[in-house]
């Protein structure tokens, strides 16, 4: 008696919990960052360097990139120390910042379509489909449920997964200049990133 | 619904068994005893974690064909594309896309049927009908457009994998690009399915394929430029998404 009791009361606790837990879909969460970064992209009052800033600002609230530094090493996350788990993750945040940003500013015109999502646990896939003049891209996202909201680990683009992209090239890399040599190529690239003059068209 | 479903998955693991689900899948003995997650305990990430192995035994190789075609990419075909997309207004462009993806329908019409799909195989033939009368010589995606009958690609390549035929070694192909021993020999065969083989000869022939590449590199949005600048290894980057690209397409 007194269990049964105390199931109803964990019960009723956890229905009162619960909508702090998930109170949002897989799609609506990815669907407020992808409407924030494009709100920005037609806002014309921002210049581009604040724009970037405040685009980097909403990716990094959705895009859980400690998970994703961990799922692109792999093994060698294991191998390394906190310190260079500490320093990958900066560094690959911001190369993928990068990136997405610069991918994302060359799509200004187009619309994005949320056709559906498939959701297993704690885990989901979002579907979303970027609509240009002459093709149909589709790119979908994997997130988690993580302290109530569902984060971003990995984007597939047109069936590729950036992570799994970016796991291979990264474990060769590691295979033949070493960890230090990797980190070494990933500073080299963000500053040559930042000193790149800006492009147009 | 979702929050029903969220609701009943949190009453049936609680969340500190999550930890412990996680933990137990990676290092058993590692258990905290605490229960907040840090992404290593999230084991359950990584369950669909499979590395693609790319068998790459003439690197070497390779890497002179890629060096060529990106100098190739650089200063000729891409200033030529740039300067036809300067003077060929967009529609036109996408038309001459939409053109050319039209008489390669028996590809994906053949190559599907030998998949024993035949959905996609009809799905195929009704397009290319369409297209072909109401779309004005294909030049007009009306399927698409006003039937929403959406294009679905196979090929000899993709028809090899399904039936369980590898990739064979990596290969950049001179001008082509990415490929493999599998695809390289699917697209060859592929062009013989196309009915622009048939309707034209020789230099037209050519000529013709050339167009189409510039054609689509007028419509691209500098993917390549992208990749040259994001990536550490632009040939290693290229590579795995090339070979990652193709097993997708094989699996659907």
């Amino acid at each position: 008696m007194l269990k049964q009791l105390q199931g109803i009361l964990i019960f009723i606790a956890m229905l009162a919990t619960a909508p702090a837990i998930a109170d949002s879909s897989p799609t609506d969460d990815v669907r407020t960052s992808v409407e924030a970064v494009i709100a920005l992209l037609k806002d014309d009052q921002l210049d581009r360097d604040t724009r970037r800033d405040r685009m980097r600002e909403v990716i990094d609230k959705r895009f859980d990139f400690r998970a994703m530094s961990q799922r692109t090493l792999a093994t060698n996350w294991k191998k390394a120390t906190d310190a260079e788990k500490q320093r990958f993750t900066e560094l690959f945040a911001e190369l993928i910042q990068n990136s997405y940003v610069s991918k994302i500013e060359s799509y200004t015109n187009e619309t994005v379509q949320y056709p559906g999502e498939k959701q297993k646990g704690r885990k989901a896939e979002v579907e979303t489909r970027i609509i240009t003049s002459s093709a149909e891209i589709p790119v979908n996202y994997k997130v988690y449920l993580k302290d109530g909201t569902w984060l971003v680990y990995d984007v597939i683009i047109e069936g590729v997964s950036l992570i799994s992209n970016y796991r291979s090239s990264y474990q060769e890399i590691v295979k033949r200049d070493g960890f230090d040599g990797l980190l070494a190529q990933m500073e080299e690239k963000i500053r040559e990133l930042k000193s790149a003059p800006a492009e147009t068209g | 619904m979702n929050k029903l479903l969220v609701l009943l998955l949190i009453l049936a693991f609680p969340p500190g068994g999550w930890a412990q689900d996680a933990a137990g899948d990676a290092e058993a003995g590692d258990l905290q005893p605490d229960m907040t997650t840090t992404a290593e305990d999230d084991a359950f990430l990584f369950e669909d974690e499979d590395i693609l192995e790319v068998w790459d035994p003439i690197e070497p190789v390779n890497r002179v064909f890629f060096w060529v075609n990106d100098k190739l990419y650089f200063y000729l075909l891409k200033p030529v594309a740039r300067g036809y997309r300067w003077a060929v207004p967009e529609p036109w462009r996408v038309g001459v896309k939409n053109f050319f993806s039209n008489l390669a329908a028996p590809v994906r019409i053949i190559n599907a049927g030998l998949q024993g799909k035949f959905g996609d195989a009809g799905n195929e033939i009704t397009r290319f009908a369409v297209n072909t009368t109401i779309g004005i010589g294909g030049f007009f995606d009306t399927a698409k457009d006003h039937f929403e009958l959406r294009m679905k690609d196979e090929d000899t390549g993709q028809t090899m994998g399904h039936y369980g035929v590898g990739p064979g070694p990596y290969l950049v192909l001179p001008i082509l690009g990415p490929s493999n021993l599998r695809d390289g020999v699917g697209m060859f065969v592929d062009n013989r399915m196309n009915l622009l083989y048939y309707i034209s000869e020789g230099r037209t022939y050519y000529g013709l394929r050339v167009y189409d590449k510039i054609n689509d590199l007028s419509l691209d949005k500098d993917t390549y430029e992208g990749i040259k600048k994001d990536a550490l290894d632009p040939y290693l980057f290229v590579r795995d998404a090339f070979m990652q690209y193709r097993q997708n397409k094989i699996e659907n």
